[in-house]
C-alpha cells in the first residue's frame, strides 16, 4: 500500500490502560544442551514470579493468571510443533487459555502486543508473554539456512541462503546513498559488545577497537562477523496485567503506554517509491532537499516503512513530540550495525540521511542523550529470536524501575551463570529514567512494532 | 507374538547431558503455482514478469518477481517479457552462505533495476569484465544483461543471472 486512507493511519488506543509489572530472562548462550526448553522458560518465569518484589506469592500469582502468551520465532529450530502447548502444561496454565505469536524476528514485540490488545480490551487482567528459542540443535550454516527460509522461498533464499546478505544489500545502497563512513557501523559494534560486557546473561562480550570491527572476517560485504547478532538460545517472560492487578503484584507498576505495528513487502525488492510517513516532529521543510544526489526512492533500500509506521502510530498513540526529548533510554533491534543507522532515521532521532549522526554526536551512548542499547543488545547480548522483543523490555522496565542493578552488579548473579563479573564493572542504571522505547523487527522490516513505556 | 525393538537408533552425541542427532532427510513437493510461467520462461531465454491492465487501478504496475493478482486492485495482470538489460542498484558478495546454497562462496549477489519494473530484483553477477580468476567485482550503476542457465536449470531463481554488457 503506497496511498493511504483515513482508516490506514487510525491511531490505536487501548480502552483501559496496561502495565507491565515484572520480568525475568535466562542467560544466553550458542548452546545450552544442559536445560531444555521447557526448563528455560520456568526459569525466566520463575525469575519474574520470584525475584522483582511482588506483593504476592508466586502461587497466589499463579491463580491470578488468566491468559498466556507464547513468542517463538521459528518452529524448524526447536523441531517441535505446537511447542507452546508443552511449554504452557510445563508452566503449570492448563486449562487457561493462550496464543503463540509468530512474526518473524519482531515474534517477541509482537506477543507483548497481543497480550496489550488482551488486557487493553478487557479479555484478560494478568497475562505472562513467554518468548524463548533453541537455536543450536543445527549448525550455524543450518540455522542460517532456516532463518534465510524468512526471506521469499521462491525468488530470494537461493540467493545466499543467508538473511546478512540481504541485509547487505542494504547496506551497500544505504551507504552509497548517504556516503555513512564505515567507521560510524563499527562504532554501534564496539559499543554494543562492550556493553555487553556489564550485563551476566550475555553470550558476546567483548573490547573492541573500530579496527577489529573492520579487519574481523566478513561474513557478506561490507558486514563484519561482530557487526552481526548471535545466535542464542534463551528465554524471557513480561507480566503484562490491567491497572487493578498491577497495584496488587507491586507498588510500581510500569506503564505500557502505547505498542503499535507496522509491516512491509518480504522481499526488500518489492518496496516501491511512496511519500515519506511523517512523524510528529518532522515537516516537508525537514525533507525538501532529501531527493538529491543519489536518493531518488523512500522507503527504497535505505529505511524501514514498517519501523515508521510502527513508530508514527506509537508516538501519536503516547503523545510523543520528540523522541530524542521523550525518552530517558531506547532498545533498538541491532541484528546488524546497519540496521541500526536506518532505525535511527526511521523512527525519528535523526532525520533520514543523517542516522550517523546519532552515533557520531555520542547521543547513543550511556549518559548520552538517549543511551540506546545498554542491554548490548542483539549485537551483544542475545538473539534467541522468540525472547528478544521481550528482553528488551525486561530490560527497560528495570530501568524505569531503577532496578538495573539489582539484575546486572550482584556477583551471585553472574556466578549463577558460571561467570565472574569482571573487575572494571561499571553501572548502566540511568538516572532517573522515566520513559523508554524498543524496537521490535522482523525480516528486512517485514514486521515491526515500537513499544513505549513509562513510569506509572 | 512379541514386536522386536527398533534397530534404529539416535547416534548419542554427548552422554550428559543426553545429546542425540535426530536426522532430518524428507523432501518437500513445491509448487510454483501461477509463478511456475516464470521459471519455465527462463528456459526459452525469457523473463516473464506482470504487468497490471485494470484501467481503474490506480498504480498499473509492471512487477517482477510476477505476481498473479495486482496488489493494489486484486485482479489478475497479463504475462509480458521484461527489459533483459539493467542497472545494478546494490550488491554483495557472500563470504559465508548458509546451507543449502547451490553457489560457490564470494559469489556476488546484486539487486537489478529494470526500466518500467517497479522492483528490484534480487540475482546474481556471473562475470565482470577484468575477471582474474577471483569474484567478479560489481559496482553500483553498472549496466548488466541477462543470461539464462538453459543447459542443465536448476528451477529455482539461480536460472537467472547477469554479466556486464
Amino acid at each position: 500500500m503506497i496511498r493511504f486512507g483515513p482508516g490506514n493511519l487510525r491511531i490505536p488506543r487501548f480502552e483501559r490502560p496496561v502495565y507491565i509489572v515484572a520480568g525475568g530472562l535466562t542467560d544466553y548462550r550458542k548452546r545450552y544442551p544442559e536445560k531444555n526448553t521447557c526448563q528455560l522458560c520456568v526459569e525466566a518465569l520463575r525469575m519474574a514470579v520470584e525475584e522483582n518484589d511482588l506483593k504476592v506469592e508466586p502461587e497466589v500469582f499463579r491463580r491470578m493468571v488468566n491468559w498466556c502468551v507464547y513468542s517463538q520465532f521459528a518452529d524448524h529450530f526447536g523441531d517441535q510443533l505446537l511447542a507452546a502447548a508443552k511449554v504452557h502444561d510445563y508452566l503449570g496454565f492448563d486449562p487457561l487459555g493462550n496464543i503463540e505469536v509468530k512474526t518473524g524476528g519482531a515474534t517477541g514485540g509482537s506477543a507483548v502486543l497481543a497480550a496489550a490488545q488482551a488486557v487493553a480490551s478487557g479479555y484478560a487482567s494478568c497475562v505472562p508473554v513467554i518468548g524463548w528459542e533453541r537455536m543450536d540443535e543445527v549448525s550455524t550454516k543450518v540455522g542460517n539456512s532456516y532463518i534465510a527460509s524468512a526471506a521469499c522461498k521462491d525468488f530470494e533464499s537461493e540467493l545466499g541462503w543467508m538473511y546478512a546478505s540481504y541485509y547487505a544489500l542494504m547496506a551497500q545502497r544505504y551507504q552509497f546513498e548517504n556516503n555513512v563512513p564505515r567507521e560510524t557501523l563499527a562504532r554501534i559494534a564496539c559499543k554494543n559488545h562492550d556493553y555487553a560486557r556489564y550485563s551476566p546473561y550475555s553470550q558476546n562480550p567483548g573490547q573492541y577497537t573500530i579496527d577489529d570491527i573492520l579487519n574481523n572476517e566478513i561474513v557478506s560485504h561490507p558486514l563484519s562477523y561482530l557487526e552481526c547478532c548471535v545466535m542464542s538460545v534463551g528465554a524471557a517472560v513480561l507480566i503484562v496485567a490491567d491497572e487493578e492487578t498491577a497495584f496488587k503484584l507491586t507498588d510500581h507498576p510500569v506503564r505500557l503506554s502505547a505498542i503499535c505495528g507496522g509491516t512491509h513487502t518480504l522481499r526488500t525488492a518489492d518496496r516501491r517509491h511512496m511519500p515519506i510517513l511523517l512523524l510528529p516532529h518532522e515537516s516537508q521543510e525537514t525533507y525538501r532537499h532529501y531527493f538529491e544526489g543519489e536518493r531518488r526512492d523512500w522507503p527504497g533500500f535505505s529505511s524501514f516503512l514498517a519501523s515508521r509506521m510502527a513508530a508514527y502510530l506509537a508516538y501519536n498513540m503516547a503523545g510523543i513530540k520528540n523522541p530524542l526529548d521523550d525518552f530517558d533510554l531506547l532498545e533498538t533491534h541491532d541484528a546488524f550495525t546497519i540496521s541500526d543507522v536506518q532505525t535511527y532515521e526511521d523512527i525519528g532521532l535523526r532525520p533520514y540521511g543523517k542516522g550517523r549522526e546519532f552515533i557520531e554526536s555520542g547521543d547513543a551512548y550511556f549518559e548520552g542523550r538517549l543511551p540506546t542499547n545498554l542491554s548490548g543488545g542483539l549485537i551483544g547480548t542475545m538473539h534467541a529470536v522468540g525472547a528478544t522483543g521481550i528482553f528488551q523490555l525486561v530490560e527497560i522496565l528495570w530501568q524505569i524501575q531503577n532496578q538495573w542493578d539489582k539484575f546486572h552488579a550482584d556477583p551471585k548473579r553472574w556466578e549463577r551463570y558460571g561467570k565472574t563479573k569482571p573487575a572494571d564493572f561499571r553501572s548502566l542504571q540511568v538516572k532517573n529514567a522515566r520513559r523508554g522505547c524498543a524496537i521490535s523487527h522482523a525480516g528486512t522490516g517485514s514486521h515491526v512494532t515500537c513499544a513505549i513505556m513509562e513510569k506509572a | 507374538m512379541a514386536i522386536d525393538w527398533p534397530t534404529t537408533p539416535l547416534d548419542v552425541i554427548n552422554r550428559d547431558p543426553l545429546v542425540v542427532r535426530n536426522p532430518k532427510t524428507w523432501s518437500h513437493h513445491h509448487s510454483y503455482g501461477g509463478w511456475g510461467k516464470f521459471f519455465l520462461g527462463l528456459r526459452e531465454r525469457k523473463i516473464l514478469a506482470t504487468r497490471c491492465t485494470n484501467a481503474a487501478c490506480a498504480e498499473k504496475r509492471m512487477w517482477l518477481p510476477p505476481r498473479c493478482q495486482c496488489p493494489d486492485c486484486w485482479r489478475d495482470m497479463e504475462w509480458v517479457e521484461a527489459p533483459r538489460e539493467g542497472r545494478i542498484f546494490t550488491w554483495s558478495v557472500v563470504k559465508y552462505p548458509g546451507e543449502l546454497f547451490k553457489l560457490p562462496a564470494g559469489t556476488p549477489l546484486i539487486s537489478v533495476e529494470l526500466d518500467g519494473v517497479c522492483t528490484k530484483l534480487m540475482s546474481w553477477l556471473k562475470q565482470a569484465d577484468g575477471d582474474a580468476g577471483g569474484s567478479p567485482t560489481p559496482k553500483i550503476g553498472l549496466r548488466v544483461r541477462a543470461v539464462f542457465n538453459t543447459d542443465r536449470p536448476t528451477n529455482t531463481i539461480l536460472d537467472l543471472a547477469w554479466v556486464p554488457l
